[in-house]
C-alpha cells in the first residue's frame, strides 16, 4: 500500500475534532450533547495514539508490537464505562430536575 | 489516491463533527455522531489497524450511540426547544477557547522538536510498512496475513504484556455496570423491573433480565411531567 500520507495530516484532523469538540463541552446546555462532545474529543486522542503508533517504526524494546493499539483500545474501553455511567447520572438528574441541562443543575451554587 | 481518499474522509469527519455540535435537534446530533464515529473508523483503516476499526464500529456505532439514543429519548429533549439551543452569551468565548486550542496544537505539530534519531513530525510522510519485505512481490500476502494476524496479536499482548490494565479495565467495566445499574434503579418503582441495565459491549452475557427494560423505560418515560 502506498503510504504517502503524511502524519502532518492525521494530527491535524485529530486537533480539528478535539477543537470542535471542546467547543461542543463549552457551548452546549443539553447534558446528552456535552457527553457527545466529549466522546468526539475521546475519538481524536485515538486517532492521534494510533498514528504514531503507525508512523513510530519499530517500537522500542519492551513494548510488543502493537502499543498505540493497546492503548486506544483501554480508551474505548473507558470511554464505554464512562457514557454508560453518566447517562446513569443524567437521568437521575433528569427525574429529579426534570430537566438535562447542565446550568438547571444549580443546588449547590451560592 | 490515498491521500484524496484521506482529504475525503478527513472533510466528511469534520463536517459530520460540527453538525454534532451544532444540531439544534439532538437525534441529528446523534446521527452526526455516528458518521463522525463511522469516519474514525476510516482513519483507522487508512492508519492499518483494521481490528481497531472493527472495534470501533462494534463499540461506539453500536453501544455507544445506542446509549447515548436511549438517554436522548428517556430524557424527552427530542425536539430543538430553547433548553438545547446554544447559549448566546457562551458562544464567543467558546469559540475563541476553541480556536485557542486548535492554534496552540497546529503551532505544536508544526514546531515540534524531533526526539533523537527521528524526523519532526511535520517531515514524517512515509510510513514503516507493517508487512516484514514490502518491497517483494509477495508483500500483498504478508500483508493479508497481517491484518488476519492483528486480533491474535491484540489478544496475546493483552493476556500477557498488558495483562494488568486488561484486568483494571475489566474491573473498570464491572463496576461501571453496576454502579450504571444502581443510579438507574428506582426504589419506589416495581420490583420486578430494574430500571436499565446499560452496559459496555463487552459485558452483555452479564446483563441480569434485558426484558424487564421495556417496562420500566415506559413508565419512567410517562411519569416525568415536563
Amino acid at each position: 500500500m502506498a503510504s504517502d500520507i503524511p502524519l502532518n495530516w492525521f494530527l491535524y484532523f485529530a486537533a480539528a475534532s478535539f477543537s470542535i469538540g471542546l467547543v461542543g463541552v463549552l457551548v452546549r446546555r443539553n447534558a446528552i450533547a456535552v457527553l457527545m462532545a466529549i466522546e468526539i474529543m475521546l475519538n481524536a486522542a485515538n486517532v492521534n495514539l494510533v498514528a504514531f503508533w503507525r508512523y513510530y517504526g519499530n517500537p522500542p524494546p519492551g513494548a510488543g508490537p502493537l502499543p498505540g493499539v493497546i492503548l486506544a483500545l483501554f480508551v474505548i474501553t473507558v470511554a464505554a464505562a464512562e457514557v454508560a455511567v453518566g447517562i446513569g447520572m443524567i437521568l437521575l438528574c433528569y427525574r429529579r430536575w426534570h430537566a438535562a441541562d447542565v446550568d438547571r443543575y444549580d443546588s449547590m451554587s451560592g | 489516491m490515498v491521500q484524496f481518499l484521506f482529504l475525503v474522509i478527513a472533510a466528511l469527519g469534520l463536517l459530520t463533527a460540527l453538525g454534532t455540535v451544532l444540531a439544534r435537534n439532538l437525534v441529528h446530533a446523534a446521527l452526526f455522531l455516528v458518521a463522525f464515529f463511522f469516519t474514525v473508523a476510516c482513519q483507522f483503516v487508512l492508519l492499518e489497524a483494521e481490528f481497531l476499526a472493527a472495534l470501533q464500529v462494534l463499540v461506539y456505532i453500536g453501544a455507544v450511540a445506542i446509549i447515548l439514543m436511549f438517554g436522548i429519548m428517556l430524557t424527552r429533549n427530542i425536539q430543538g426547544d430553547d433548553t438545547t439551543i446554544v447559549a448566546a452569551a457562551w458562544k464567543i468565548p467558546a469559540l475563541v477557547a476553541g480556536l485557542c486550542v486548535f492554534g496552540i496544537l497546529v503551532f505544536g505539530i508544526n514546531n515540534a522538536v524531533a526526539p533523537a534519531g527521528h524526523s519532526p513530525w511535520s517531515e514524517l510522510n512515509v510510513r514503516p510498512s507493517i508487512a516484514a519485505d514490502a518491497g517483494s512481490s509477495k508483500a500483498t500476502a504478508v500483508r493479508r496475513e497481517a491484518v488476519n494476524n492483528m486480533a491474535r496479536t491484540v489478544g496475546n499482548e493483552l493476556m500477557t504484556r498488558y495483562v494488568v490494565g486488561f484486568e483494571v479495565a475489566g474491573l473498570l467495566l464491572t463496576v461501571a455496570l453496576v454502579g450504571a445499574i444502581a443510579l438507574a434503579h428506582r426504589e419506589e418503582a416495581e420490583p420486578a423491573a430494574p430500571s436499565r441495565g446499560e452496559q459496555p459491549a463487552r459485558l452483555t452475557s452479564a446483563s441480569p433480565q434485558p426484558q424487564a427494560a421495556g417496562p420500566s423505560l415506559v413508565s419512567s418515560g410517562a411519569s416525568s411531567p415536563r
